[in-house]
Order: C-alpha cells, then sequence, then structure tokens
C-alpha cells in the first residue's frame, strides 16, 4: 500500500466513531437506491410472466388497435399471407373468481380447437385437449388445478357475464402458467358467450412457415390488414411496465436525494479531518511530502468510506427490500388478487447506480476538504491554532442563491408543470445556497428558544454555530433537504388523501357498488350483461342503477380506455371530479352525437381541452368525438381514460357488458334489507364484489392506509439524515473546542454549564435547519401536488401543516437526541489535558 | 566543506506600519558534521531562519543555498523531494503521526520517496535502534514517553541519511533529563553519523552540546561562537553574556 492509503486507512481505524457517522450517511443513500429498487425486477418478472404466458409461444400475435373486439375472419387473413403456416382465433379476457377461491383472477382464453393446437405447444399432463365442439369443457394447468382441487372429470363454476356457468374439466396441461392470471381454455363459441363478445374475437395467433423471414412476414400481415390493427405486439399491459419504470426513477430519486444528505455530513467529516491534521499534514510536507500525497491521503480516505458504506448500505439495501415485499406480497394478495410472490433482484443498473452513486458522492464531497489540505503549506500547518479561524464568505454564491430564491416565485406559479418542478429545485438550492448567509441572523433570531437550555451561555451558543457559518450552512442544507422531503411528502399525503375521498364521494358515492373484484376496471375483465343490471333494478327497494361499461381505443400514438356510461342514469347515483366544466349539464351532452369527457391524464398527454375534436380509433374504424369536459372518477382516476355514453360504446366498440353496476335505496327503504338481497343475487356473478357506501370507503381507507406504509417508511429514512448530520457536526464542534472548553472549565463554569452550552448549540443548529427544511418543503410540495394534478389526479392542495408539525418535532427532537454524547464528552473533560489539547 | 550557504538573507512580514523585519541581511555558514545551535530571545528571528534554510519559506531577499543551489529559486515540487532527500527535521512537539507505530513513523520519509515498504521499514528500524528505542518498534506515539517519541523523531530525521539535520527547540517540551539524551543524540549525529545540524533552542544547556553557538538579536546575528573543549553550558553562559543576551 502507498503511504497515502496506509495514512488513509489507518486514520479511519484511528477514529471509529467519525468512520462510523460517516459510513451511516452514505449506506443510508445507498440502501435506499438498492433496496427500493430491488423489488422492481421481481415485479416487472411478474408482468412480463403474466404478458408471455398470455401470449404462449406463437410467432405472431394480432389485436385490434382498440383493443376491441373484431371478425373473426381476419384469422383467415392472416392465414392466406404467405409465410403464415397457421393462424388461429382467440377470445381472452381475464375473469375475477370469487372471494377466498386460492386463484383470483383467471385469464379466460377460448381457443378453436382445430388450429390451436398447431399454434400452441400444449403439453397434456393427464385428459386430452378440447375438441371441435366440445362446448361446457375446460383445459387448465396442472398447477392452478392444484391450487383449486380440480382434476380430470371434476366439474368448476366459472363467473360469466350472464352468471357462473358449470364447465367440466377435461385435461390438464402440464405448461407452466402466468402467476398472476393462469390461463384456462374453453372453445371459441364458449367463451363469446361467457364474455358477451357476440360473434366476434380480440386475438388472432399465428405460427410462420420454418425458414419464413419474420420481419417480411409480419410486414406482409400488417400491409393486409392496414392501420387498424396491432400486429406481433405485446403491448396491451405495458401501462404496467411503464408504471415500474417510473417507480424505477422514483426510488433513485429518493436514493439520490439521501446521498445528497449525505454528502453534505461527508463534506463536514472531511473539513473537519483537515483542521484536525494541520499539524500532521505541516509535518508531512515539510519531512518532503508533495501537494498530491496529501490530497491522496483525503481522497482515498474517501475512497475507503465510499466503498465500506457502499458494501453496507447494499447489505442494508437487501434487507430493506425484503422487509419492503414483506409488506408488499401480502397487499398484493389481498389488494390486487395477484397470487404471486415477489423476491429480490438486482438489475445491473441497480447495482452500478449504488456503487457508483455510494462511492462517488463520497469522494466528490471529499474534493474541496482535500484539496483545501493539498494546498496548506507546511509553516501555515505547523503554526498553533489558537482558534477556528471564521470563513470567508462566498458571496457570489450567496447572491446566486438570492437569485434563485426570487426566481422560484414566479416558476412556482407558472401553472406549467416543467416550470413549476425547476421552481421547487430551485427554492431548494437556493436555500442550500444562502444558508451561509443567513446561519448568522437565523441563529441571533432564534436564540431566545434556547435560553431556557442554557440561560448562561445561550449567546455563547449561539456564537459558536456562526463563527464557522460554513460547516453550520453544511449541516443545515442536510437538514434542510431532509426535513423539506418530510415536510413536502406528509404534504403530497395529506392532498392525496383527500383528493381521492373526494372522488369516492363524488364518484362510487352511491348507496351500492358492485364493483370487480381487484379494483381495477382494466384488463378486459369480464363484466356482466344487462340482465344482471336489470335483476339489481328489479330489487325491492334499489332506486336509480347505473353501470359503467369498458372498451379501449386507440387516441393518437397512445391507448385510451373508453368507458361507457348512461348521461341520464349516472348523474343521478355518481359525479366526477371536474377540472373543465361544469358537472351535470357536461354529462348530459354526451347523449349528443360524439362527444366525450376526457381525464386528466388523457388531457395532459393529448394537450386537450374543451372544445377540441380528436379522432378515436374504435372497433369499428376512426371516428370524431369532441370534448365536452375534463373530468376524472376513482377507479379510473390511474389511467389514460374518456368517459362516452354507453349508446356510442355499442355502436362503435361492440361493447355491451357492464363492469360497474352503481345502486341508489329508494327513499325510505331499509338499506340492511337491500343489502341482503343484493348479496344474494351477486353471489351468482362472483366476478363482482357488492359493497354499501360506508364499508367500501372503510376498505379505500385501509387499502390507502397500507399502500402509503411506504411513504411512513421514507419519511422515517429521510428524517434519519437530520440526527446523522447533527451528531456529527456537534461531535466535531466539541473536538475542535476542547481547549476553549478546558478554559471555560478553568474560569468556572460548571460542568452543567457546558452540557447545557452543547444542547442549545444543537437546539440553535436544529432551529435553523427546521426553518430552511421547512420554507423548502413548502415550495417542494405544492410542486409535487401541482405535477400530480397536472398529470394524473386532480386533487386539492392542503397547506402542509402536518408535515410542518412532524419536521419541527423530529428537528428538535434529533437535536436532543444528538446533543447527549458531545454534550456529555464535554461536561467530562478534564480541565489540564483539555488545556493541553493540540 | 559548507552544505548550507545563507547570504544576506530578509525577510519581512506585513508592510506599511504592520512591516516587522523577522530576519536582517543574516549570513551564515554551515559545515558537513557541524552541529550548531541557534540562541536568542523570541521573536529574534531564530525560527524564521530555520524555516527559510528548511525552504518551508521564501525569503523576501537573500541566498539560501544548499548543495550549491539556491532553494529559493527552486518551485514547491523541486524544494519538497529537496526535503524528502537531503534534509530532516526535528520539531519541539515530536509531530508523529498518531496512527503510524514507531516504525512506520520513522520511516515516512522513505515511503514517501517511493521506496519498497519493507525496505524503508528494515532501514527505519536500524535507525531506531542507534536511537534505543530497539524495544519500542512497533507502538504507537501515545505508548511512548516524549523523550521516546523525540527520539522516534530524530530517526526519522536520520533515516534518508540527510547532509542537514533542522531542529526546532527539539528539546522544549521535554524534561531536563529526556532533553539530555535528545540533545546528546544530536551532538552522536554531527561527531559519529557526520550530519550538519541547526538547532534551535533557547536553553543554554541544550546548546551547550553544540559545537558552535550563533546568537541572535531582532533579526541579526550579533555573535558566533566556536565552544571550546571542556564545560560548554559555561562557555555558552559566557558566549550569552558577550553577546548582551543575559
Amino acid at each position: 500500500m502507498s503511504t497515502s492509503a496506509t495514512l488513509a486507512w489507518r486514520y479511519m481505524r484511528g477514529r471509529p466513531g467519525r468512520t462510523v457517522l460517516t459510513t451511516v450517511a452514505i449506506t443510508l443513500g445507498v440502501a435506499l437506491i438498492f433496496g427500493l429498487n430491488g423489488m422492481l425486477p421481481g415485479l416487472t418478472d411478474l408482468f412480463t410472466k403474466t404478458l408471455f404466458a398470455a401470449a404462449g409461444q406463437v410467432d405472431l400475435s394480432v389485436s385490434s388497435q382498440s383493443g376491441g373486439t373484431f371478425d373473426p375472419g381476419i384469422a383467415s387473413k392472416v392465414s392466406a399471407v404467405p409465410g403464415v403456416a397457421v393462424a388461429t382465433p382467440s377470445v381472452r379476457r381475464s375473469v375475477g373468481m370469487p372471494n377466498g377461491t386460492p386463484v383470483n383472477i383467471i385469464t379466460l382464453a377460448g381457443i378453436d380447437p382445430r388450429t390451436a393446437p398447431r399454434v400452441h405447444s400444449f403439453n397434456v399432463a393427464s385428459g386430452r385437449l378440447l375438441n371441435d365442439g366440445d362446448a361446457g369443457s375446460v383445459v387448465i394447468g396442472s398447477d392452478t388445478a392444484g391450487k383449486l382441487g380440480l382434476h380430470v372429470g371434476s366439474s368448476w363454476r366459472i363467473p360469466t357475464v350472464a352468471g357462473t356457468e358449470s364447465f367440466n374439466v377435461v385435461g390438464l396441461l402440464a405448461n407452466g402458467s402466468s402467476p398472476s392470471a393462469p390461463e384456462v381454455y374453453v372453445t371459441v363459441g364458449d367463451a363469446q358467450r361467457m364474455t358477451g363478445a357476440g360473434n366476434t374475437i380480440n386475438t388472432v395467433e399465428a405460427r410462420f412457415v420454418p425458414g419464413a423471414d419474420r420481419t417480411t412476414v409480419e410486414a406482409a400481415v400488417r400491409r393486409k390488414l392496414g392501420s387498424d390493427y396491432i400486429v406481433g405486439g405485446l403491448s396491451n399491459e405495458s401501462t404496467l411496465l411503464a408504471s415500474v419504470k417510473t417507480a424505477n426513477y422514483m426510488f433513485t430519486f429518493f436514493g439520490l436525494f439521501a446521498l445528497i444528505m449525505g454528502g453534505f455530513i461527508i463534506l463536514n467529516t472531511f473539513r473537519t479531518l483537515v483542521s484536525e491534521r494541520r499539524h500532521d499534514i505541516g509535518m508531512l510536507r515539510a519531512i518532503g511530502a508533495d501537494r498530491r500525497t496529501i490530497l491522496n491521503i483525503f481522497l482515498i480516505q474517501s475512497v475507503f468510506q465510499g466503498v465500506l458504506g457502499t458494501a453496507i448500505g447494499i447489505t442494508a439495501g437487501y434487507l430493506l427490500t425484503l422487509v419492503a415485499l414483506g409488506f408488499y406480497n401480502p397487499f398484493m394478495r389481498s389488494i390486487l388478487h395477484i397470487n404471486a410472490t415477489v423476491s429480490p433482484s438486482y438489475t445491473l443498473g441497480t447495482w452500478v447506480a449504488a456503487i457508483a452513486l455510494g462511492i462517488g458522492v463520497t469522494v466528490a464531497s471529499a474534493v474541496i476538504p482535500a484539496r483545501q489540505a493539498a494546498r496548506i503549506t507546511p509553516l501555515e500547518a505547523m503554526r498553533p491554532q489558537i482558534a477556528e479561524v471564521a470563513e470567508r464568505q462566498r458571496s457570489a454564491w450567496v447572491l446566486l442563491g438570492w437569485a434563485m430564491l426570487v426566481g422560484c416565485v414566479p416558476m412556482l406559479f407558472s401553472a406549467q408543470v416543467s416550470l413549476v418542478g425547476l421552481g421547487a429545485f430551485a427554492a431548494l438550492a437556493g436555500l442550500v445556497l444562502v444558508a451561509p448567509a443567513l446561519i448568522r441572523p437565523l441563529a441571533f433570531a432564534l436564540v431566545w428558544l434556547v435560553r431556557p437550555f442554557s440561560p448562561a451561555t445561550a449567546d455563547l451558543s449561539s456564537s459558536n454555530v456562526t463563527r464557522q457559518p460554513g460547516r453550520a450552512a453544511a449541516t443545515a442544507s442536510a437538514i434542510l433537504v431532509s426535513l423539506a422531503l418530510v415536510v413536502a411528502i406528509l404534504g403530497v399525503v395529506t392532498s392525496l388523501y383527500a383528493g381521492f375521498f373526494d372522488y369516492i364521494n363524488k364518484s362510487l358515492g352511491s348507496d351500492f357498488v358492485f364493483i370487480p373484484n381487484g379494483l381495477i376496471l382494466g384488463g378486459s375483465h369480464v363484466g356482466a350483461d344487462q340482465s344482471f343490471v336489470q335483476r339489481i333494478a328489479d330489487t325491492p327497494g334499489v332506486g336509480t342503477v347505473a353501470t359503467m361499461r369498458l372498451g379501449q381505443a386507440q387516441l393518437g400514438a397512445g391507448q385510451v380506455q373508453v368507458v361507457g356510461i348512461d348521461p341520464v342514469a349516472y348523474p343521478k347515483v355518481a359525479s366526477f371530479t371536474f377540472s373543465q366544466g361544469s358537472g351535470t349539464a357536461d354529462i348530459a351532452k354526451l347523449g349528443t352525437g360524439r362527444t366525450m369527457l376526457v381525464n386528466g391524464i388523457t388531457a395532459g398527454q393529448q394537450g386537450l381541452a374543451v372544445g377540441k375534436t380528436v379522432r378515436l380509433q374504435t372497433a369499428n374504424g376512426l371516428e370524431s368525438y369532441t370534448v365536452v369536459g375534463v373530468a376524472t372518477d376513482y377507479l379510473n382516476a390511474k389511467l389514460s381514460t374518456v368517459y362516452i355514453s354507453q349508446k356510442n360504446l355499442e355502436n362503435d366498440f361492440n361493447v355491451t357488458s357492464n363492469v360497474l353496476v352503481l345502486a341508489n335505496a329508494r327513499p325510505g327503504a331499509a338499506k340492511p334489507a337491500v343489502k341482503a338481497a343484493l348479496g344474494r343475487l351477486v353471489a351468482n356473478y362472483p366476478q363482482f364484489v357488492l359493497y354499501d357506501s360506508a364499508t367500501f370507503k372503510a376498505t379505500q381507507s385501509q387499502i390507502f392506509a397500507q399502500s402509503f406504509v411506504v411513504f411512513d417508511v421514507l419519511i422515517a429514512f429521510f428524517a434519519l439524515p437530520t440526527l446523522l448530520a447533527l451528531l456529527n457536526t456537534l461531535a466535531i464542534s466539541v473536538l475542535a473546542r476542547t481547549r476553549e472548553i478546558g478554559m471555560l472549565r478553568a474560569v468556572g463554569t460548571t460542568r452543567g454549564q457546558v452540557r447545557g452550552m452543547v444542547v442549545a448549540e444543537a437546539m440553535l443548529l436544529g432551529a435553523v435547519g427546521v426553518t430552511l427544511g421547512v420554507a423548502g418543503g413548502i415550495a417542494l410540495g405544492y410542486a409535487l401536488v401541482y405535477a400530480l394534478n397536472a398529470t394524473m389526479y386532480v386533487m386539492p392542495y392542503y397547506f402542509p401543516w402536518g408535515g410542518i408539525v412532524t419536521a419541527v418535532i423530529a428537528g428538535f427532537s434529533f437535536a436532543l437526541l444528538a446533543s447527549i454524547i458531545p454534550a456529555r464528552t464535554a461536561a467530562k473533560l478534564d480541565i489540564v489535558t483539555a488545556l493541553h489539547y493540540e | 566543506m559548507s552544505i548550507v550557504e545563507v547570504s544576506g538573507l530578509t525577510k519581512i512580514y506585513g508592510s506599511g506600519d504592520t512591516k516587522v523585519t523577522a530576519l536582517d541581511h543574516v549570513d551564515l555558514c554551515v559545515d558537513q558534521g557541524e552541529f550548531v545551535a541557534v540562541m536568542g530571545p523570541s521573536g529574534c528571528g531564530k525560527s524564521t531562519l530555520l524555516n527559510l534554510v528548511g525552504g518551508l519559506d521564501k525569503p523576501t531577499s537573500g541566498i539560501v543555498r544548499i548543495g550549491g543551489n539556491d532553494i529559493a529559486e527552486m518551485d514547491d515540487a523541486t524544494v519538497t523531494k529537496l526535503r524528502r532527500r537531503r534534509l530532516g527535521f526535528v520539531f519541539q512537539f515530536f509531530n508523529l503521526i498518531p496512527v503510524l507505530d514507531a516504525a512506520e513513523n520513522a520511516a515516512l520519509p522513505l515511503t514517501l520517496d517511493g521506496v519498497a515498504p519493507a525496505e524503508a521499514r528494515r532501514r527505519a528500524q536500524e535507525w531506531l535502534v542507534k536511537v534505543g528505542l530497539d524495544k519500542r518498534l512497533h507502538n504507537l506515539p501515545d505508548q511512548l514517553s516524549g523523550g521516546q517519541q523525540q527520539r522516534v523523531a530524530v530517526a526519522r530525521a536520520l533515516v534518508t541519511d540527510p547532509d542537514l539535520i533542522l531542529a526546532d527547540e527539539p528539546t522544549g517540551n521535554l524534561d531536563s533529563k529526556s532533553g539530555d539524551e535528545i540533545a546528546d543524540l544530536l551532538k552522536v549525529a554531527s561527531t559519529e553519523w557526520n550530519r550538519g545540524i541547526i538547532m534551535v533552542t533557547h536553553d543554554v544547556r541544550i546548546a551547550s552540546h553544540a559545537q558552535r553557538i550563533v546568537f541572535m538579536r531582532d533579526g541579526k546575528i550579533v555573535d558566533d561562537v566556536k565552544m571550546p573543549s571542556g564545560d560548554g553550558a559555561e562557555a555558552a553562559r559566557a558566549a550569552m553574556e558577550k553577546a548582551g543576551l543575559l
């Protein structure tokens, strides 16, 4: 090992406490990046498996551009294309199973028994495959049969649009099936009847002749079918994969924030190391160490710390993944009804990000102090340091900070998402830059807060905070970022909570709700036909009934959900949250011509506003629809959605089945009795769950609380650096002032007063950090809520009082906690030793 | 033969009203194997002279030649290399690296110069044995007494076989017995190991170990006395009285 490396390593070992504190600062950020992203490959794998299991081993898959159904003759057209050996038509739909069934969702696949075995490789474990005209028979995977306790010859009831129907299990397949929604094979005819698809299909799958050029054949099929069809696509559920990608960015962003906080702590640590080792640096320079050797000592130490912190961070991250999945797997089972377990898995990108950022941020934070150390001349270093010299203020940076703070105000109110985001960044960066200049005024202004802790030495504490504005500012910056995130996240959660319950009250505010098992309308779920709705309406005590139906369309380059409502009945039981338009009158407009409401995501993505006309790719070709309002309902808040009349949905998309039913009780009717009657009715439609209004809200509240546990964990993670930053700075401060503390004790300061002085210093630093953090958090929270409003959910902005209270409590509690050890160390110092401390 | 030649050396700090002349046209030569003590009251320029000779500071004017080369003309890298290879330093507060053991501390100038660690350690241990620390090779500085720490510092100064050792108050932080031992050690370094030594000290008894004492006052050399054999301390005291320093 070189001299620099040896010294770096020995210095690290020589100060284990400092090494641990610095390492923890790095570990936190790396653990967040590595731990949270460790869940994603498993989730991606789950979704991908679902997609590929659905696609099987086919060479080509054809679906409608709109996502809807089409004529079975398309299969013949595909098989006529040169290079295609065989094409088979199929109907594929998700079916929600009754609550308590070991398999929550199945993929009902209606196949043509003559052609499907030539396209798919079915591996029969027992029984047989379907035969032509084999009505009422079903073939399933052995694993699924095992879960359901079925075998060849069993009878199995499957939900259909007309209630459950009994099927005879004729064969079991050895093939592995999708973990989240296993395939269940019936004949096309059965599937069409079960899903209300009439004589239409929604998929054609094909095999190529051996040796055919894949690209050429695909192009030929595309030419033959025209632009109304997607050829070779597996894009139906790509929104799920896109969500995983977004989560990846978010988690890395959170981890990066944590590392930035760690960076401030490391910066302070290395500044202090340079200060502590001035004499060593002087001696080394005197006996012939050049500047590079000195620089290398600190840089190599930062690499050691970075590697150590990253290694521990990766281990901690793995544990975090396990804990997070421990929460998430049951959540998937109970809420999303996906019966699969996701295991920790890490992509190369996650490894690279964790290692590069962990070591990179540590080394980057050490560069400035290391360069300062290398610039010290031997003579400067050997001179005795009587007291810490006040740092030169970098006024240019402070001026830039003020400019950013002034500039962020118009940006935050610009009503443009990118500018609002930039405004929040400018606010945080501006606060970090002006922090050194604000330390003195804030410390003096807030000194009254700490007088109760140390009446005699409060002013001394205030001076101690301000004598090293750079160090105090770095500490305050770490606290600022930490608490700003706490304030912002809590603010967003508050707004989200309020927003969602506003949606629920408006869009699902009826007395009774029949809702799909998985709470997701999309995914081609099998709903119920009109006879089910009629039976609900005929139930004694039931008043108005309204439904939602669901189709898919292509709008521009993207897919949108098309929700069909009855413009007359729907407003009587529910409403939308409007961001453009007025309400019932706009819903009524859906009854005239081809008009639509669009939700916030669609409006944002497609740049739509009231009055604009767009071309929708429907199941029956391109049609022009005019936007009459921008509105969102609860269940479709997360997906790009348009709302049209059920009449238009039937004409343009061939959809007549209902995926959501809302019903009100007649005035004066006994709701429990009505609910009991409806409960008996829904027993034959297990793809639906019946809720009354209060239960539904309570369930949603519980789901909300469960899914936001991750935010609580994040808040804890982000608050922790406050403690670390304070602990580190106070330890450094006491060490650097050892001689002064000795002098104070020598002239009569009691141990208690010394203790009080350090506690007061901690509280003052905490107060400065809290002040800056709350300011930054308000800006960041506002920007996040604004961005969510513009791109996803419409939600009211709530001033983050809860976040501010949490930040104040966290800031001061951590300050008190962080001061305990340094205060005790300072109070216990031996006077003579302290006076001779070098 | 002179290993150090100082000519017209002047160092002025500050300017205008705050101007302080720390050294004022000082001339001095030190020969190979010569042990020179520099004495004088606080602020007379002793340490400034040592720092300029050691290349730790730049003179305002004048020349410092080591081995015939003017170090004032050298850039930082060259003068650093010269310090590493041709000069040894002993400080009042020992200045050992607290996380390295005695052998590692003594080997530092060699390892900084790229000598293989095993070889550097071997040579450092030889010197530690010579200065009487054969049983303390692996002790950390805080496990050594002040005198022992200063012996390590002397071994560190000698390990590169330098032409000149610069010692700034090497006994200032030691009790009288340890101080005498260090002074004896420096004397051995000059007489037996043929090193030139410039030692700044306040202590007459310590200075008496030198072959020559240079007296300074107000930045100037006011006397330069070759020590007679016999009772050095008495001779030094007499010389100081002669120079008007007592």
